[in-house]
C-alpha cells in the first residue's frame, strides 16, 4: 500500500490535476456532486469527502444532457458533425463502492456484447477511478444488504482503491491503469496497513430470493399501498446511480441543430407515451411498480445482478420518503 | 382537549377509526413514521385495524390536501389531516376547482411549526433541530377551514413576514443578481419535485411535460432551468400559500422561496395585501382583474 498524510491531499490532487482532467466530489452551494478540481482550486466549491454525493458519478459517463452530434442544413444537403471524443485521460477521485457497482450496472447496458455505446465507451476507457471505502456509512446506506463489498470496490470499475486511515490515506492499485497512475505520483510512502474499521450499517436485511418473489407479485396490492404517495417527480431516478433511461431530442436554431441525449424517468408522463397518445403506464401505480421491478427483478433476470446498489440516495431525497428498503423487507416477509 | 403530540396522535387514531368503521370515509390519509427519525411520510389507511400506523410529530410537514386531486373522479370519500398551511392549500384547490368539498373530510390540526428535516439530516444525532424556514414565518398555524378539529388553537408566533432575504437580493446590481441566480439554477436537475409537491402547481397538464411543443427543451442547463424556475414562480404568484415545501424537497437546495417571496412582496405592493387560501371567496390577485389595477406598462 502507498500512503499520504491527509494534510498532503491537496498536493496529491494538484499533481493529478496537472496530468489528467481531475473530477472530485464537491459541495457547490449545497449540492454535492462530482465536478472538475478547478472548482475547488478557485474556491467556487469545497471538496466533499464526508459521505456520498447527492448527484451520483453516473453524470461522468452519462451526463444529464449530452450532445450526440451537430447537424445543419446546407441547401438541400444535411451536414453532420460528430462530437469530439475526450481529448485526455480523466481521473475520477473518491467514488464510493456502491457507485462502482452502479457503474458496472451501466456497463451491462451501454457496453452490451452486441453494441458498445461509443460515447459511453470513450469516457469509460479514458477514466481512472479512485474508489474510496466508507468507514462511516450514512443512516440511509444499505449497500451491504445489496451484496456490495464494503472493503473492496467493484474490480471491473475501480483502478485505485483508497482507504481512509485516520491521519493518512492508503492507496492500492487494482488495475494496471491504476498502478501506472500511482507510480507517477510523488510524495507517497510505501508500507503495510491494516484495513480500517467500518461501522455497521443501521439498515440491514437479507434480500435472498427477492427477484423470484417479485415475479409472482405483479398484481399484488402492495403497489397501491406504496404508490399512492408518490408524486411522480424525477428525484429518485435522477439521483440514482443506476437509473439510466434517456430520451433523444433535437434542439434547433434556424438551420442548425443539436441531437441531444438527456436523462429521462419512468416516473414522467411523456415516458413510454406512444404515438397517438396511448400511455401503457398511465398512473402512479404502474410507474412505481416499473421502477421497483426494474431495480429488483427485471435487471436481475437479464443481467444477474441487482439494479439497486443500496446507496440510499432515494431514501434521503424522495420528497415523500418512499423507502425501498421497507418495500424489500415487506416483500421478503410476504 | 388533546394538545400534546401524543394526545393529538391518539385522537387522530380515534377519529380515523370512527370514520372508517362508520363508513363515513373510505380512506384516511395521514402521516406515518418514515425511514429516519426526521422523516414522516404520508400513509393511506383503509381499515380501522391499521389506524395505529398514524403518527403526529414535528416532521409531519407534507401537505396531504393535494392527494385529494387523485380521487376527484372516483367514488372515494377521503379524510385528510390538515395543518394550517394544508387547509390554505385545500382552499386554493377548491378555488381552482381541482377538488370537491363533498368528496373530502378535513380534520384540522393546529400546528406548532414543523422542524427543518433537511437541516436535521446534516446535524449530528440528538442535536437541536431548528424550525423549518417557512414555518418560522407562518402566520396561520391554525386550520382556516375544517370539518372537524383536534386540539386547541395555538397562538401564532409570527405576525409579519421577514423580507430581509428578498431585500438583500433586490439590493444587488443586475450583474450580481444574474450571477446569483445563474449559480443557483446551474444546480437544478429538473426533477420537478418542487412542482409536483406544490398545491399551487395543480395544472392538469404542465408546459414542462410537453417537450415537443418547443417551449422548453429537455436540455438541462442554467438558462433553460431558469426559464423553468421563473415560469413556475410566475404561475404560482398570488396562489402560493407559502408552505415552503418546494424549497424543502429540492435535492439541489435551490432557494426557491426567495423568488416566491419576491412575488408576494410585489403583489402586496401592487394590488394590496393578499393572503392566498385563507378563505375561498377572495380571488387570487392575478386570477381576475379590476379596472383600478395598475397598468403602467400600457
Ligand atoms: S418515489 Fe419519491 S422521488 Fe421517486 S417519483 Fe415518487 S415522489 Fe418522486
Ligand atoms: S434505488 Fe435508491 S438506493 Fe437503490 S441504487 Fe437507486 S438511489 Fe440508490
Ligand atoms: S451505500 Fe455503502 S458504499 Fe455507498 S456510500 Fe453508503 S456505505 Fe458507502
Ligand atoms: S410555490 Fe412552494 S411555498 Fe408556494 S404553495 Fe407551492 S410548494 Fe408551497
Ligand atoms: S426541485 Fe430543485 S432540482 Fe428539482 S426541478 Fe425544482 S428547483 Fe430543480
Amino acid at each position: 500500500m502507498k500512503f499520504i498524510e491527509k494534510t498532503n491531499l491537496t498536493s496529491l490532487l494538484a499533481q493529478l490535476d496537472a496530468q489528467y482532467r481531475l473530477l472530485v466530489p464537491v459541495d457547490y452551494h449545497g449540492l454535492t456532486q462530482f465536478a472538475p478540481y478547478s472548482q475547488v482550486d478557485s474556491g467556487v466549491s469545497q471538496l466533499y469527502l464526508d459521505g456520498n454525493v447527492t448527484v451520483s458519478p453516473k453524470t461522468v459517463y452519462l451526463p444529464q444532457s449530452e450532445a450526440m452530434y451537430k447537424f445543419s442544413a446546407q441547401g438541400k444537403k444535411l451536414a453532420i458533425e460528430e462530437m469530439p471524443p475526450l481529448d485526455r485521460m480523466q481521473v475520477l477521485f473518491g467514488v464510493r463502492h456502491c457507485d462502482t457497482k452502479a457503474i458496472q450496472c451501466l456497463d451491462k447496458v451501454f457496453l452490451d456484447d452486441t453494441f458498445a455505446d461509443p460515447q459511453y465507451k470513450d469516457k469509460r476507457d479514458k477514466t481512472i477511478v479512485f474508489s474510496l471505502a466508507c468507514n462511516n456509512p450514512k443512516a440511509t446506506c444499505f449497500c451491504e444488504s445489496m451484496g456490495i463489498d464494503r472493503a473492496h470496490a467493484e474490480q471491473s470499475v475501480a483502478d485505485v482503491q483508497v482507504y481512509d486511515l485516520g491521519e493518512r490515506y492508503g492507496f492500492e492499485a487494482v488495475s494496471d491503469k491504476g498502478q501506472a497512475c500511482l507510480n507517477a505520483l510523488n510524495g507517497m510512502t510505501d508500507g503495510e496497513a491494516k484495513l480500517p474499521e467500518q461501522k455497521p450499517q443501521s439498515i440491514s436485511f437479507d434480500a435472498q430470493g427477492l427477484p423470484e418473489k417479485l415475479k409472482e407479485m405483479f398484481d399484488h396490492p402492495i403497489w397501491d399501498e406504496y404508490a399512492f404517495k408518490c408524486l411522480n417527480c424525477g428525484t429518485c431516478s435522477y439521483i440514482c446511480p443506476t437509473c439510466h433511461c434517456f430520451d433523444i431530442n433535437n434542439k434547433m436554431r434556424g438551420t442548425t441543430g443539436l441531437k441531444l441525449r438527456t436523462w429521462d424517468s419512468c416516473m414522467f408522463g411523456e415516458y413510454t407515451q406512444m404515438a397517438g397518445g396511448h400511455q401503457p403506464r398511465p398512473g402512479k401505480k404502474e410507474r412505481v411498480r416499473n421502477r421497483f421491478l426494474h431495480k429488483l427483478q427485471y435487471f436481475n433476470e437479464k443481467h444477474n445482478m441487482s439494479l439497486c446498489v443500496g446507496c440510499g440516495r432515494c431514501i434521503a431525497k424522495c420528497p415523500v420518503n418512499m423507502d425501498i428498503t421497507k418495500f424489500i423487507r415487506q416483500v421478503i416477509a410476504e | 382537549m388533546p394538545n400534546t403530540f401524543a394526545e393529538i396522535q391518539n385522537e387522530m387514531r380515534n377519529i380515523a377509526k370512527e370514520l372508517l368503521e362508520s363508513g363515513e370515509a373510505t380512506m384516511v390519509i395521514g402521516w406515518e413514521k418514515g425511514a429516519l427519525p426526521y422523516q414522516s411520510t404520508p400513509v393511506m389507511i383503509r381499515s380501522a385495524e391499521d389506524v395505529d400506523k398514524l403518527i403526529w410529530d414535528e416532521y409531519c410537514q407534507q401537505n396531504l390536501s393535494t392527494y385529494l386531486i387523485d380521487y376527484i373522479y372516483t367514488d372515494e370519500k377521503v379524510a385528510i389531516f390538515a395543518k394550517g398551511c394544508d387547509t390554505r392549500a385545500y382552499n386554493r384547490l377548491i378555488q381552482d376547482n381541482r377538488i370537491k368539498a363533498e368528496k373530502s373530510i378535513v380534520i384540522g390540526v393546529p400546528c406548532l411549526g414543523m422542524k427543518n428535516a433537511r437541516e436535521a439530516a446534516k446535524l449530528p444525532e440528538g442535536a437541536e433541530v431548528p424550525m423549518a424556514n417557512a414555518c418560522k414565518e407562518c402566520r396561520y398555524p391554525n386550520p382556516v377551514t375544517f370539518d372537524r378539529k383536534i386540539g386547541e388553537d395555538v397562538t401564532p408566533w409570527c405576525t409579519e413576514r421577514d423580507f430581509s432575504d428578498v431585500e438583500a437580493i433586490e439590493a444587488l446590481s443586475a450583474d450580481e443578481k444574474y450571477a446569483f441566480w445563474q449559480s443557483q439554477y446551474t444546480k437544478c436537475i429538473r426533477c420537478y419535485a418542487c412542482r409536483n409537491i406544490c398545491p399551487a402547481c395543480n395544472c392538469t397538464s404542465c408546459i414542462f411535460d410537453q417537450s415537443a411543443s418547443g417551449w422548453c427543451s429537455k436540455d438541462v442547463n442554467a438558462s433553460e432551468n431558469q426559464f423553468y424556475g421563473v415560469t413556475r414562480a410566475f404561475h404560482v404568484a398570488g396562489r402560493c400559500i407559502e408552505c415552503g415545501q418546494c424549497e424543502m424537497v429540492c435535492p439541489s437546495e435551490v432557494p426557491i422561496m426567495l423568488m416566491n417571496k419576491k412575488f408576494i412582496k410585489d403583489i402586496d405592493s401592487l394590488f394590496g395585501a393578499h393572503e392566498a387560501g385563507i378563505d375561498i371567496d377572495t380571488p387570487a390577485p392575478l386570477s381576475h382583474f379590476s379596472v383600478s389595477d395598475p397598468e403602467e406598462f400600457m
